[in-house]
């Protein structure tokens, strides 16, 4: 076949996909990501924007090339350092072993851009779910934890510290999980949902979460009593009572009664925020809080 | 009552506008989730950063649960903000009065966010043909170009216009109603909202059995309150817990 021929002479040949290439990927996809968000495609334009230097560089062929270019495009939606990290390098991985088999003429064991989309579409909503709660959940807001009293004292640095931490610190471990993805090819998704050290990590950083959401609530969560009523001449301030019970007990309460609605009524902001707002309003306006 | 010149609406509307066309990369996500850089930009626009971040420190405690799984935010943090903090440093409000604003700006700034995908899927059909042509050229131009463009139509006169004629009249408002039990009942809702934020992040995290280092966090941080301990050495307790929590559970399993 004259089009196997072609494909099998030298200039032809994928050229080696380099740790260059892989930092330029992910650049690329970390800069796009949510920058041209449809609702028909999501983030595969981004996904497509991010690969094209590597693409280029394993077809040769304008034909292949193009195909290439337009199976990316299609329904891709994911977290960006998670989810967007390892797929770009098990992609890049996979598009290589595609590309080489081709160039060698045994086209039999090439991945088949079924197996090539089936794997980002299969993978992309168990690693955004991962990656939304660690990264936007627990990682930024440890952070902002940790700088949230500077800003409160008025300074700049409360806003620059968790801005530039956070997003240095997403775009190197974006970078780790690119490396990692080519490296293992499909066998990456499995390191990172059931790996250990990844979920030593996840355990991690859920430790030191919490532990600073609890601090957040004992420092500024601010429900207090403006009760007080006399009995046989002698006044009684509800929030003194309380205090001496346990100190901080009506923020708590708030904290909990917030989470287990969350437990018991489904997780929904927006209904969360209005029965807090309602509730607070009733009881401030009844003066009991 | 002071006003905001048009260069220094302009300015903010410009800054909202970059952080929610997304276009300096994953670094928008914690400008986009948070409201802290944002309020540092009004404060620096306005000649009030130490009022601006201390306004902003108290709308941040609101958001703190702000993770958009899927890309929807029910309310934009950084929209609340731009609106929020500049009303209140115009109005030299409290911070807890600041909050009551953000919450509703915020909302209404989320189904703009939604109208930016509506946008962007027409104006980026034409991405199958240039992939098609493998025209390079034209895919930055639809992936980057076009979105951000768009994104600066829409936000640049919306927020512009929101500060400019609004932000004082807001300002007036709520200053008119500011005596007796209207301003009691902000203050009471600013407090408690907060709890709001740490509830979504508890339940982000998701492990119950891991509960107990929140309480224990808790009543440290309630019992020491005295000692002022600041929340970096807080941090480093964590930080350490975590360490011997992974250090434990792990020798439990077998090798």
């Amino acid at each position: 076949m004259n089009t196997e021929e072609k494909r099998q002479t030298p200039e032809n040949y994928p050229e080696p996909i380099t740790k260059k290439d892989l930092l330029k990927a992910w650049s690329r996809w970390w800069w796009a990501n949510e920058i041209p968000h449809t609702f028909d495609r999501m983030v595969a334009p981004s996904f497509l924007f991010g690969m094209m230097p590597i693409l280029k560089k394993l077809y040769k062929d304008k034909k292949d090339l193009s195909e290439a270019y337009q199976r990316h495009l299609l329904f891709f939606n994911t977290q960006a350092i998670w989810g967007g990290g390892t797929l770009t390098g098990i992609t890049a991985s996979l598009e290589e072993s595609r590309a080489k088999a081709f160039a060698e003429g045994k086209e039999d064991e090439a991945p088949s851009p079924d197996m090539i989309n089936n794997t980002k579409v299969g993978l992309m909503g168990a690693l955004a779910g991962i990656g939304d709660a660690i990264d936007s959940g627990t990682v930024q807001y440890i952070f902002i934890a940790i700088a949230l009293p500077w800003a409160m004292a008025g300074s700049p640095i409360g806003a620059l510290f968790p801005f530039i931490c956070f997003t240095l610190v997403t775009y190197l471990y974006g970078y780790y999980f690119v490396r990692m993805g080519y490296g293992l090819g499909r066998n990456a998704a499995k390191e990172i949902l059931a790996g250990s050290r990844i979920k030593t990590m996840i355990d991690a950083l859920s430790v030191l979460g919490l532990f600073m959401m609890g601090i957040l609530a004992g420092s500024y969560v601010k429900v207090s009593s403006s009760l007080s009523f006399t009995l046989s001449e002698k006044e009684f301030v509800l929030q003194d009572i309380l205090d001496s019970i346990l100190p901080g007990l009506l923020p708590l309460l708030t904290v909990l009664g917030v989470y287990l609605y969350f437990d018991k009524k489904g997780f929904n902001i927006t209904r969360g925020l209005l029965w807090l707002t309602g509730t607070l309003i009733v009881l401030g306006a009844i003066r009991i809080l | 009552m002071a006003t905001l010149s048009v260069g220094q609406a302009l300015i903010i509307a410009i800054w909202v506008a970059i952080v929610m066309s997304r276009g300096i990369g994953y670094a928008t996500l914690t400008l986009r989730f948070s409201p802290l850089m944002t309020g540092l930009v009004v404060g620096i626009v306005t000649g009030h950063i130490t009022e601006a971040m201390i306004i902003t420190a108290a709308i941040q405690l609101v958001y703190m649960g702000a993770v958009a799984p899927g890309g929807a935010l029910p309310s934009e943090p950084a929209i609340a903000a731009a609106i929020a903090v500049t009303v209140a440093v115009l109005g030299d409000f409290t911070p807890e009065k600041a909050v009551a604003i953000a919450v509703p700006v915020g909302i209404l700034g989320s189904y703009a966010y939604q109208f930016r995908f509506f946008l962007n899927t027409f104006a980026l059909r034409i991405l199958d043909k240039y992939a098609a042509e493998v025209n390079d050229r034209g895919i930055f131009t639809s992936v980057i170009i076009i979105p951000i463009v768009i994104s600066f139509i829409l936000y640049v006169p919306l927020v512009f216009v929101a500060l400019y004629f609004g932000a004082p009249v807001v300002a007036d408002f709520v200053n008119s109603i500011s005596d007796g039990p209207v301003i009691h009942v902000l203050e009471v809702v600013g407090g408690g909202l907060a709890a709001l934020g740490i509830a979504v992040i508890m339940h982000v995290i998701g492990k119950k059995e891991l509960l107990l280092f929140f309480f224990l966090a808790y009543f440290m941080s309630v019992a020491l309150k005295g000692l002022e301990i600041n929340t970096v050495t807080y941090a480093i307790f964590g930080a350490i817990l975590a360490g011997l929590y992974v250090l434990f559970t792990r020798r439990k399993e077998p090798a």
